[in-house]
């Protein structure tokens, strides 16, 4: 049973990256014993808010109150210090220590009995009813175990909040009704709990109070008894589509070419399961899901960056041809580009030019690794890129590391059209990109699929997805669930297919 | 070499080992509308449709019927065996393939011309007649091992044997245009001398003649492809009586089950395509032919289904009609367009049924 008094506040709270803000103004009460869960599209600005709370970032306006009083956590210690522990979707255990070392980390003393500490931690671990053996190594322990010894580090520092972001993402079934079970239990012994998630069944079941964000503000918070699935969806995604980059809806779609991909039964660990799907040519497909739906990881497989299942992986054609590749440049030569969604890791080499990395593209796709690099080549063909796609910059020398993110992001497509693919992947095309870039790289995109390419665009966000495809595709739990021609998809029907 | 390879796919699944199919999607994406369709009338045993651009004629059983829209038919022509193809002749008259292994031609100026091999073979199973602009009769014929009605055992012995032939009605000559297709089952004259054909065992539409002779027009189809008729305004409509399954093509890389059910099983309940199916609980089951809270998924793999394709001149997929596994109206192996309405046989109920082009394309416009 929760009280009214709140435990944790954060009033007025903004967190910018780069200027661009996570979160803005955002009031947030969590009570004394309540299971709090925040939803939110990807991008809403939930993990930021629980990191400001775990004093993982820093507020760059607004206030935290504890029970009232204003508090500044600059660092996880000094969070931990006032009572809050946030347990991140990758355990923060260290797998080489047992489960006892694990929880006692940082408490060592001088001298240190380690009959002792397994003694301390058995009894620790009984109290809480947790049946995991406390001189087990982390490694050996499953999702919901190392779960366990998360929550159960948190309570033995004495956190009265505790954060769990995506906590369920990788627990099977029955350890999923195991940690609601650990949730109950954690509520009893009056331990606030924020809890985010992106299925919302598990949001209506075990929380007490829902909040809503949407691009990094605050939308509604209540009690979980007046919210359903359909109320939680609106609140999701009722953004005013006439106010944004993204206010025209499609009135036409291109019709569809021949098949150039298509990707049967593909399997890749428990990220992708089982995965069908086909792209056209002369089309952009959209393909939408919430994080860990395997959109990523499944493009990936056909691009070569990342491989599917060794036995019964399933079948990746291009133009009818079976394929499957070790290493993405086969790909590149046989037309397939990937735009990677982290670009600053995967998409350019910072230190180096805009030629030099537009030129690097062109390399990957030629056959004679004996081929000669000619620095005149390079500057030409940096030269030409930079004018087609309108890179803001002084000249072809200057480094990537030195433009903008939206100029960045060109750089790394220029690097993919040169190869002058039949197949471009885009992943998160417009992460981190501003306005103005954003509008150029999608008359890029669609320029593209007019020239009769095959165009795939993975989006978080959901109204760029629909802006910009002529076919949607809506993949959960690592499979294709969903396919709406762009002018039948509404945001909630996409959103309901992606979480339902 | 050959052996370690495709040992070593199987262990792997790869390969040809790789038991995937092609999936639902694009302009292939499933909906209702053969299932909601009209249903003309029901018939005994319907085998094929054609249409002189005026009438509808069916072949049911012996008979040649002619339809009309509202179900009311009357007996055309009778013949003495079961009527396996049917085709309307340009000059008037219709030609008829009987039990597979023989085709005649009644009325019009070539009355009376009658076939029974064709490029030194005998006919075995014609399953498809066709006329092309110039007057000559194309025919596919399945096989040469199996007659007609036992296509499922074709398929299980891997079948290649079908061909395409061609008669010259004017002067009674024949010849063998291609052979070795993978059950031959529907044609489409594209010119004088280019024809698609429907190789149903490998999922695609191969043109015949030309410079680009034995090229896949349509490829890696979902489905078992079969008749095609022309469309109005262009292109053509392409049957498939059923649709792949990972279960089915799982049973066709094992010769061992295979040549087991073949000598053990009532063709009836084999691990096969099939026209219709839920009809016994003998029937095999598949692992999505689920019921969850007493509702058989309608996303369920079908072991039968209904699926109609439009094709563009090109052979591009324009968009497609389904009656998905939850329907009945499966196994379409004929359809004929006249009047804006598209005529479909369903042979697995044994109906025609008929659908406005012009609603199809605005429902699925709406969709």
């Amino acid at each position: 049973m929760s009280s009214s008094q709140p435990i944790l506040a954060l009033r007025k709270a903004t967190k910018k990256y780069a200027g661009v803000p996570a979160i803005q103004d955002v009031d947030f009460e969590l009570l004394a014993g309540e299971v709090h869960a925040i939803v939110g599209e990807n991008g809403a600005g939930k993990s930021t808010l629980t990191k400001v709370m775990a004093g993982v970032v820093n507020l760059t306006s607004g206030e935290m109150l504890i029970e009232g009083r204003a508090v500044n956590a600059r660092t996880p210690t000094e969070a931990r210090e006032l009572g809050i522990a946030m347990v991140f979707q990758e355990t923060s255990l260290i797998p080489t220590m047992t489960v006892a070392q694990n929880l006692y980390l940082g408490q060592e003393k001088f001298f240190n009995r380690l009959r002792g500490i397994y003694i301390a931690a058995q009894q620790f671990m009984q109290s809480l009813q947790f049946d995991v053996d406390p001189t087990a190594v982390v490694s050996k322990l499953g999702a919901a175990q190392k779960q366990m010894v998360e929550i159960a580090r948190a309570v033995l520092h004495n956190a009265k909040v505790i954060i769990f972001d995506e906590p369920t993402a990788s627990l099977t079934p029955e350890e999923k009704k195991y940690f609601f079970d650990l949730i109950a239990s954690l509520k009893r012994r009056g331990v606030s709990v924020i809890f985010i998630s992106h299925a919302l069944e598990e949001a209506l079941q075990v929380s007490d109070r829902i909040t809503v964000l949407r691009d990094g503000r605050h939308v509604v918070t209540d009690q979980t008894r007046n919210f359903d699935r359909a109320r939680i969806v609106q609140a999701m995604v009722g953004r005013d589509l006439s106010q944004t980059l993204y206010g025209q809806r499609k009135t036409s779609v291109r019709s569809q070419g021949r098949r150039v991909l298509s990707v049967q039964n593909l399997r890749m660990a428990a990220v992708v399961k089982n995965n069908s799907l086909s792209v056209f040519a002369g089309q952009v497909t959209g393909v939408f899901g919430l994080v860990g739906s395997g959109r990523t990881e499944t493009f990936k497989v056909v691009a070569g960056v990342a491989k599917r299942d060794f036995m019964h992986g399933g079948e990746v054609l291009l133009n009818g041809k079976p394929v499957r590749y070790f290493v993405p440049a086969a790909a590149v030569r046989d037309g397939i580009a990937y735009v990677t969604e982290e670009r600053k890791l995967e998409g350019f080499f910072e230190t180096k030019s805009i030629a030099d990395n537009v030129y690097m593209g062109l390399l990957a796709k030629l056959r004679n690794r004996l081929s000669l690099v000619s620095k005149t080549d390079a500057a030409a063909v940096g030269e030409r890129w930079i004018k087609r796609l309108n890179i803001r910059a002084i000249g072809t020398d200057v480094k990537a590391i030195e433009l903008s993110g939206g100029n960045q992001q060109k750089v790394v497509i220029a690097k993919s059209l040169v190869q002058e693919p039949e197949l471009i992947i885009f992943d998160e095309p417009t992460r981190g990109v501003d306005v103005g870039a954003i509008s150029e790289i999608h008359q890029l995109i669609n320029r593209l699929a007019d020239e009769g390419k095959a165009v795939v665009v993975i989006s978080s966000y959901l109204p760029e997805v629909m802006s910009l495809s002529d076919r949607i595709l809506v993949q959960r739990m690592g499979k294709v669930v969903e396919e709406f021609s762009a002018l039948d998809a509404t945001e909630e029907k996409i959103m309901y297919a992606a979480i339902h | 070499m050959i052996a370690i390879r495709q040992w070593t796919e199987r262990v792997l699944g790869r390969g040809n080992a790789a038991i995937t199919v092609p999936v639902l999607d694009g302009a292939l994406k499933s909906n209702r509308l053969i299932e909601d369709a009209e249903v003309v009338a029901e018939f005994d045993a319907p085998e094929d449709l054609a249409s002189d651009g005026h009438s509808l004629l069916l072949a049911d059983g012996a008979r040649v019927l002619r339809v009309d829209g509202a179900g009311a038919h009357e007996v055309e022509r009778s013949f003495d065996r079961t009527i396996s193809a049917l085709a309307c002749l340009p000059g008037g008259g219709i030609a008829v393939a009987l039990g597979g292994n023989e085709v005649r031609v009644v009325g019009g100026p070539h009355d009376g011309r009658r076939y029974d091999a064709a490029g030194g073979r005998r006919l075995n199973a014609v399953n498809a007649l066709v006329c092309t602009s110039s007057g000559r009769l194309l025919a596919t014929d399945g096989s040469q091992t199996q007659p007609p009605e036992r296509w499922k055992h074709d398929l299980m012995e891997l079948g290649r044997t079908g061909r395409l032939v061609e008669f010259d009605l004017s002067d009674g000559s024949t010849r063998e245009r291609a052979a070795e297709l993978a059950y031959a089952f529907g044609a489409a004259p594209i010119g004088d001398d280019v024809v698609w054909v429907c190789e149903s065992w490998r999922h695609r539409v191969v043109q015949i003649g030309g410079k680009f002779s034995g090229r896949a027009v349509v490829d890696a189809l979902p489905g078992y492809p079969s008749r095609i008729a022309p469309a109005q305004g262009g292109g053509w409509w392409l049957t498939c009586f059923t649709l792949r399954t990972q279960l089915v093509e799982f049973v066709l890389r094992e010769p061992a089950f295979r040549k087991r059910m073949l000598k053990e099983i009532d063709p009836r309940f084999w691990i096969a395509p099939a026209l219709t199916s839920g009809n016994t609980y003998l029937e095999p089951m598949q692992g999505a032919h689920l019921k969850t809270m007493g509702v058989v998924k309608p996303w369920a793999p079908p072991r039968s289904y209904g699926l109609v394709i439009r094709l563009d001149e090109q052979g591009l997929i324009r968009y497609s009609l389904h009656s998905r596994f939850d329907g009945k109206h499966h196994g379409v192996v004929a359809a004929a367009e006249l009047d804006d309405w598209l005529y479909l046989l369903c042979k697995g109920p044994r109906r025609l049924l008929r659908l406005s082009v012009a609603h199809a394309r605005a429902s699925l416009a709406a969709a």
